[in-house]
């Protein structure tokens, strides 16, 4: 907490260019956002540390924090299935110290975010015997019974299918966006797709989200690579909700441009770079403004939490932060 | 001038107009003053029509009412005439429109339905001259008319120039019209007596009139609310606040109170003085109190020296005896009593207003408004003024008048801001005031003694009645003792007389600006409200009027103007917002509300019950009332129906209320009072009989059978799914319960029969409650049963998601938070479904119909409104039924076929054997067998188990297997199997040995010839069987003799008894039985056919000769063991002492040995026959 400047300037821009982002956010911007993501990390530690302790274990484990995002459907299925990728890399990796032998082929999947989700797939058609371990959760329907359920191959596990259905809307815009680049480009594109706030970074990390204060127990590196993952998502969601509220923000001045004119409003006014002056390689950067706007969204009291307090329910002054 | 113009100057100033102006309206239209009487009558008429309804005490108000038009159409007719006297005489004949001035009101009031009287009236010769100076209020009046008739014709309304007054400036028209200006003072000189004399008469009529039209007013509305309480129901709401008002009322009373108290007593005890000083023991003095004390006073006078009192005490005393005396009353006041009392009652009446006169009734507190002291240099409020009147400070009705004024002007002064609440009460009260100040009779105080003496200076001058001059003050008296018409008309007396100069200095300078006012006020009711015609001859009696010169003044009219935006903002916003039904309802019931809502806030303390507190009780008086009220309703409802029943509740009210006495009417209705009354029955509920007497049962109306289902899941789609989900659950919960037994049995060497509990659970039953009888529609309020459902419920969510059971505890909290969720969605729906209607178009006309209006939100919406609320949509319900029900089941369905696959991998070795075989023995599932059960399914000791005494020792209900031994020896069977197949298909077992016969002796070795050649002789040269392919239990050595732990060999005769625990070994070797392949397929059957072995196949082939061949084979064990000690000889030593101890112990010790022997085959099961045949 000592020192405020910011770290992860170029990741978190990368992962903004990754998530839709094209023109340079501003220093502003990144460093807001870093703050968010801290908060975030910060809040997920400290929580899955109660939850670890409720359970009556000083050091997290990956189910706790899988637990706090367990509403969200699509990103416990994503982050499941990075888990059991980084599970299958690791078996190869194993294997491959041993074998010394097909190392190469693995390049890819050297991003665990990357390759969980694009490289997967191909790797899996590529080496049907380093199976993936699939990463069981303690609620679900295999935790019913006091006896382990055998796996079985041949079933395939048909929700991840549908849960995947925002990851693999990611895939097609980013495909889409890839599709006509060049090759220097695409090499550019990958290269931030590697962006990450954890990989080969750990010690960094673990300072700027404060470990030692927030958690007593040093989390493992699974733990830290599961929070790589999540920081990720909590930029990308942030700048997609961003990049939405920009885009209604500019479709509104565009509206009334012409009256804009007036000059009624000079707030606006001022910052923008005029009317029909050619913009700047396509748009602007997404502002700390529309961070925060998407910030406040995240952040707002959905009613099913609130339903409890109709009706002359005292309605707390402040409500816990929820997590992107 | 134009007519508006004219209009103001005409008007008071100041005066709070109407907003719609309909009074400029009339004026053009040349009808005036009747239009605005006629508005009276009109405004009235909607109370006769309202108050038909009830029917009672209002006659009179009709015969008021109809006094009205009458009044207004003599009035229209005497201006007429009046007109005509005007052309005839010149100016010079003032003095005959003094008389008619005079003359008219007694005309119309003595005989209202003669014209001609009238019109000959002015023609009549003059009255006498004048005694005294008239009244000017006739004048006044007169000019009133005189103005509008001036108004109808425009050219003649002149600016009023007039350098005097602004009085004079109305009258100047009417003058210049009249062809005369008749100064006021100038006229009141030229009245006559008889004409001042009947003019005090109109003057108490209609004041009379005035005080009965406004209490009848009053009553009017409470009759009207008294209507609406059976029509409307009134929350208590408000009551709070009434409480609240009439406390502070009541507190700034007792506050006045105790500081009078102080006064009043150095008060008293200086009139005390006065009066002893004062009084003579004469009977007049005392005789003026009253005509019917007379005789006692003169009792008194006479038996003077006898009584022990003083003068002033007995006075004090008379006037405490004589009824209906108040406490005003003074024998040196003249006028006091009438005054005070009224001004008394106005002044109450005025503080009961809590709503409006809360912030009236206190001195303005310096902390409160630190600067109003700089603004208001005359403070004054309801309480001062309570406190000035019983400390008699008033001494005329001006003065009382002007200090209420002066606490509304004060608001309004210092209350600037045009929406000020405080300015909102104010105008409240004021027109309260307004409508009340004319029940104050116009009386000014003076001491008898005054007025005595004037009197008999009037008696000097009239050689009339000297007599009647002595009687006047016994009159006056007399009148204080019986009030009513003729006590106001001849206490008011006295203060007529004050316009002729001897009135007090300090009445005379404070009087003359309050009769405008109080006149304007009038004017200002009439145009407002419609409300009593402003009496025509009364009042005002003032020359010197209209001239705004007191400060008062200028402030009144600067309030005024102010007052009127308040006004308009008030009708704009405050009080028109109100229900007026409502309003009335709060004002007239406000007393009676604080009154109950005080009592019951005494039972309370703080939030608590004040269990010390007494309890409200049953009232004999509140019965009565209500019992009345109810006959009353009763015969309101309708009159047709014959009455009685309210006779006999009238009956039976009049004889519980004997001796009560009456207690005053509460306006409050009946519900209010809960402490009276009794709550109606049921029309289903009553007794009624039939024609023979027998008692109707009217049960079957009312009573019904709750339906079937009510507290049970309803039958549907996603019921039946969570049902099928849960059945699925529990299916595979056996199979792990199963599973869980099998791989223990594996770990474990020995198990217990309880050891394992069976994995049973009952299948989801529902229960309904029995059948149940209810009382009236509606659901079910029994709490405890809804709760267990809704309980129930819940734990079956529970067990959907996965829980096997639950703590009593969490079930019960998660059940109120599910109850408490249900709450929030009912209120939330609720609060939607009560939302105004709106009506169903746009176009207004069609919002009369009822029929037109519709629920602003329609079913599924209001559906979806909640739901949204409480935060849940659509898609979540849906996502839930699919991810957590449907796809559950289905996962549910993959977990218990993986599961049932992992117990028949357990359980492969046995079950697979069916299968090959093609027999299916257990196709029906796996169950029988691991269970064991299958022995009964052939009813058979199949085992032996009976016969072994095994039933007994594991307590066997049936000759099932127990599962432990079953499953152990399926183990024991596996591992065994798996090292003798190999073993087997590696070697096949070699070819039997032929049996020993006669014929194949000889090929054995010369050693043995002569023994097998005895044996064969023995067994009848039979061909000798090998122990080996006896069965187990037949051998000779199938009962161990074991050794005890003591060391002792047993004695033989236990060796033949059962063996007292299982056997733990691994079952015999079955190769010599002839299986021929050692795969694992067979295994089970092998064991089966082992043991069938042991007791079947022995039987057939040995059939019969049981018996024999087990002396046969103890020979032969005999033989063996011979032949063993021969073929053992290389055991040397061990062999031989063995044998030696156990021949010298027992003859079976050779079994013994033989035993050992055989243990030693047994340690290579398979091959031992080989070698014990090699051997043998």
């Amino acid at each position: 907490m000592s020192d405020r400047n910011p770290k992860y300037r170029q990741e978190i821009q990368q992962m903004m260019f990754v998530s839709g982002e094209t023109a340079e956010p501003s220093i502003e911007t990144t460093t807001l956002i870093e703050e968010i993501v801290r908060q975030q990390v910060i809040e997920i530690l400290i929580r899955s540390t109660a939850l670890a302790t409720r359970r009556g274990v000083r050091s997290i484990s990956t189910d706790d924090l899988i637990f706090l995002i367990r509403h969200d459907k699509a990103k416990v299925s994503r982050l499941r299935t990075f888990l059991s990728w980084k599970d299958v890399r690791k078996n190869v990796k194993d294997s491959d110290d041993k074998g010394g032998g097909d190392a190469a082929d693995f390049a890819g999947a050297d991003d665990p975010l990357a390759a969980g989700a694009v490289a997967g797939p191909q790797d899996m058609a590529a080496k049907p015997k380093n199976k993936r371990a699939k990463v069981g959760l303690v609620w679900d329907v295999n935790s019913f019974y006091s006896v382990q359920v055998p796996e079985r191959d041949d079933e395939e596990d048909e929700e991840e299918e549908e849960q995947n259905y925002a990851t693999l809307q990611r895939l097609a815009a980013a495909d889409e966006r890839t599709k006509h680049m060049t090759k220097e480009e695409y090499v550019f594109w990958s290269e931030c797709r590697q962006a990450s706030f954890t990989y080969r970074k750990s010690k960094r990390f673990r300072e700027w989200a404060g470990f030692g204060i927030v958690t007593e127990s040093k989390p493992n590196d699974d733990i830290v690579d599961i929070l790589g993952f999540l920081t990720f998502e909590i930029v990308q969601t942030l700048t997609e909700e961003a990049l939405k509220v920009k885009e209604r923000e500019d479709h509104e001045k565009n509206r009334r441009g012409p009256t804009d004119n007036g000059g009624e409003n000079p707030k606006k006014r001022k910052r923008e770079t005029g009317l029909f002056d050619p913009p700047e390689e396509g748009r602007n950067p997404v502002e700390p403004r529309h961070i925060r706007e998407a910030y406040r969204k995240l952040q707002a009291t959905p009613n099913r939490q609130v339903a409890m307090l109709l009706h002359n329910g005292r309605i707390p002054s402040r409500f816990p932060l929820r997590l992107i | 001038m134009s007519l508006g113009h004219n209009h103001h100057a005409w008007l008071p100033p100041g005066i709070p107009r109407p907003p719609d102006d309909s009074q400029d309206l009339k004026l053009a239209n040349g009808y005036p003053k009747s239009a605005s009487g006629s508005r009276t009558p009109l405004v009235r008429g909607s109370f006769v029509a309202d108050g038909s309804h009830t029917g009672n005490s209002i006659s009179e108000t009709d015969v008021a009412v109809e006094e009205d038009p009458r009044i207004a159409i003599f009035r229209d007719l005497y201006k007429r005439s009046e007109a005509k006297i005007g052309s005839l005489f010149d100016r010079d004949h003032k003095v005959e429109d003094e008389v008619d001035d005079a003359a008219l009101p007694v005309a119309y009031v003595g005989d209202p339905d003669t014209k001609t009287l009238r019109a000959d009236e002015p023609a009549a010769p003059p009255p006498p001259p004048p005694k005294k100076p008239a009244r000017k209020l006739d004048d006044d009046d007169y000019d009133d008319y005189d103005e509008e008739e001036e108004a109808e014709e425009p050219s003649a309304a002149e600016p009023a120039q007039s350098p005097v007054k602004a009085r004079s400036s109305l009258a100047a028209p009417s003058s210049q019209d009249l062809g005369g200006t008749p100064s006021p003072g100038h006229r009141a000189s030229f009245a006559t007596s008889t004409g001042a004399e009947g003019s005090k008469e109109v003057k108490k009529e209609t004041l009379e009139e005035i005080r009965k039209k406004l209490e009848e007013d009053k009553r009017a509305t409470e009759e009207a609310a008294k209507r609406s309480f059976h029509t409307l129901f009134y929350t208590l709401e408000n009551d709070r606040d009434a409480m609240l008002d009439q406390k502070r009322l009541e507190e700034s009373e007792r506050q006045v109170e105790a500081e009078m108290s102080g006064q009043a007593n150095t008060g008293n005890d200086n009139a005390n003085s006065t009066q002893s000083g004062y009084g003579s023991l004469s009977s007049a003095n005392l005789g003026a109190s009253s005509l019917t004390l007379k005789n006692l006073i003169a009792r008194i006078d006479m038996k003077r020296t006898m009584v022990q009192a003083s003068d002033a005490e007995l006075r004090s005393l008379m006037s405490e005896v004589r009824k209906n005396r108040s406490k005003w009353a003074s024998e040196d006041k003249i006028g006091q009593e009438e005054l005070y009392e009224a001004a008394e009652k106005v002044l109450s009446e005025l503080k009961a207003m809590t709503e409006h006169s809360t912030a009236f009734l206190t001195r303005v507190n310096k902390r409160d408004a630190p600067d109003y002291y700089n603004i208001i240099k005359h403070p004054m409020d309801l309480g001062t003024m309570t406190k000035k009147l019983k400390a008699l400070q008033y001494r005329s009705k001006q003065e009382f008048v002007d200090d209420l004024n002066l606490i509304w002007a004060n608001c309004f002064k210092y209350n600037t801001t045009a929406e000020h609440v405080l300015r909102k009460h104010a105008m409240y009260m004021k027109k309260e005031t307004e409508k009340v100040v004319p029940l104050i009779p116009d009386i000014v105080i003076r001491d008898r003694a005054e007025v005595e003496a004037e009197e008999r200076r009037l008696q000097m001058a009239d050689l009339d009645g000297a007599e009647e001059s002595d009687d006047e003050p016994i009159m006056s008296s007399r009148g204080r003792k019986a009030p009513g018409k003729s006590a106001a008309k001849k206490g008011a007396a006295p203060a007529r007389n004050t316009p002729s100069g001897s009135e007090p200095p300090g009445a005379a300078s404070s009087q003359p600006p309050p009769p405008l006012r109080a006149d304007s006020h009038v004017d200002t009711e009439g145009t407002q409200n419609g409300f009593g015609t402003p009496p025509p001859s009364t009042q005002t009696p003032d020359p010197a009027a209209g001239m705004p010169a007191s400060q008062d003044d200028s402030m009144e009219i600067d309030g005024m103007v102010t007052s009127n935006a308040a006004l308009s903002a008030l009708s704009a916003s405050g009080v028109d917002v109100e229900d007026p039904e409502y309003k009335i309802w709060k004002q007239v019931t406000k007393k009676d509300r604080a009154i109950i809502a005080a009592e019951r806030h005494r039972l309370f303390k703080g939030d608590k019950l004040n269990s010390d507190e007494p309890a409200l009780l049953r009232t004999k008086a509140g019965m009565r009332r209500w019992l009345h009220s109810q006959t009353q309703a009763h015969h309101d409802g309708d009159k047709t129906r014959e009455s009685s029943q309210g006779m006999e509740s009238d009956a039976a009210g009049k004889t519980l209320a004997e001796g009560i006495e009456v207690e005053e009417d509460k306006v409050i209705p009946d519900y209010y009072d809960v402490m009276s009354g009794i709550p109606d029955l049921p029309d289903q509920i009553l007794w009624r009989e039939d024609s023979d007497g027998n008692i109707v049962d009217a049960s079957e109306e009312f009573l019904r059978i709750l339906p079937k289902g009510s507290f049970t899941q309803p039958d549907s789609k996603f019921t039946h799914k969570l049902n099928a989900n849960m059945r699925q659950m529990q299916e595979t919960r056996k199979i792990c319960s199963k599973i869980g037994i099998v791989k223990q049995m594996q770990l474990q060497s020995q198990m217990y029969q309880n050891q394992f509990q069976k994995y049973n659970p009952e299948p989801f039953v529902e229960q309904d409650i029995p059948s149940h009888v209810m009382n009236d529609q509606g659901p079910v309020t029994s709490p405890w049963i809804c709760k267990s459902a809704l309980q129930r419920s819940v734990a079956k969510l529970f067990y959907h998601a996965g829980f096997e059971e639950y703590q009593p505890s969490a079930l019960d909290a998660v059940t109120d938070v599910a109850s408490d969720f249900f709450q929030k969605i009912g209120e939330t729906l609720k609060s939607y479904m009560e939302v105004p209607k709106i009506p169903a178009s746009d176009s207004p006309e069609s919002t009369t119909q009822n029929s037109q209006w519709k629920r602003p939100y329609t079913e599924p919406e209001i559906v979806l409104h909640t739901l949204s609320s409480v935060g849940i949509d659509i898609e979540s319900l849906e996502s839930y039924i699919k991810d957590d029900v449907e796809r559950l089941g289905s996962k549910l369905a993959t977990v218990h076929d993986r599961m049932k696959s992992l117990l028949s991998e357990l359980l492969r070795p046995a079950l697979a054997e069916g299968g090959e075989d093609g027999s299916h023995a257990f196709a029906d599932g796996s169950d029988q067998f691991a269970s064991g059960d299958f022995a009964e399914d052939i009813d058979e000791d199949f085992f032996g188990f009976k016969e072994l005494g095994l039933d007994k020792e594991f307590g066997l209900a049936t000759l099932s297997v127990p599962f432990h031994l079953l499953q152990n020896r399926i183990s024991a069977v596996q591992s065994q199997n798996t090292s003798s197949t190999q073993i087997i298909n590696i070697f096949p077992p070699p070819s039997q040995y032929p049996r020993i016969t006669t014929e194949s002796l000889s090929s054995q070795i010369g050693l043995v010839q002569e023994f097998f050649k005895n044996k064969l002789e023995a067994h009848n040269n039979d061909p000798l069987v090998e122990d080996l392919e006896l069965p187990p239990k037949q051998r000779p050595t199938a009962t161990r003799p074991r050794l005890p732990a003591s060391g002792k060999i047993a004695p033989p005769s236990n060796l033949g008894g059962p063996t007292s625990s299982p056997s733990k070994r691994p079952a015999p070797p079955s190769a010599s039985f002839g299986s021929k392949s050692g795969t694992l397929e067979p295994n089970k059957k092998k064991i089966k056919k082992n043991s069938s072995a042991g007791m079947g196949i022995p039987e057939d082939e040995n059939s019969g000769d049981i018996d024999g061949t087990k002396p046969d084979s103890n020979a032969k064990t005999n033989d063996a063991n011979g032949e063993d000690d021969a073929a053992a000889s290389s055991f040397g030593d061990i062999g031989n002492s063995k044998n030696g101890v156990e021949n010298s112990a027992t003859s079976d010790g050779a079994g013994e040995l033989d035993e050992q022997a055989n243990k030693a085959g047994d340690g290579a099961v398979p091959l031992t026959n080989g070698t014990a045949g090699d051997v043998s």
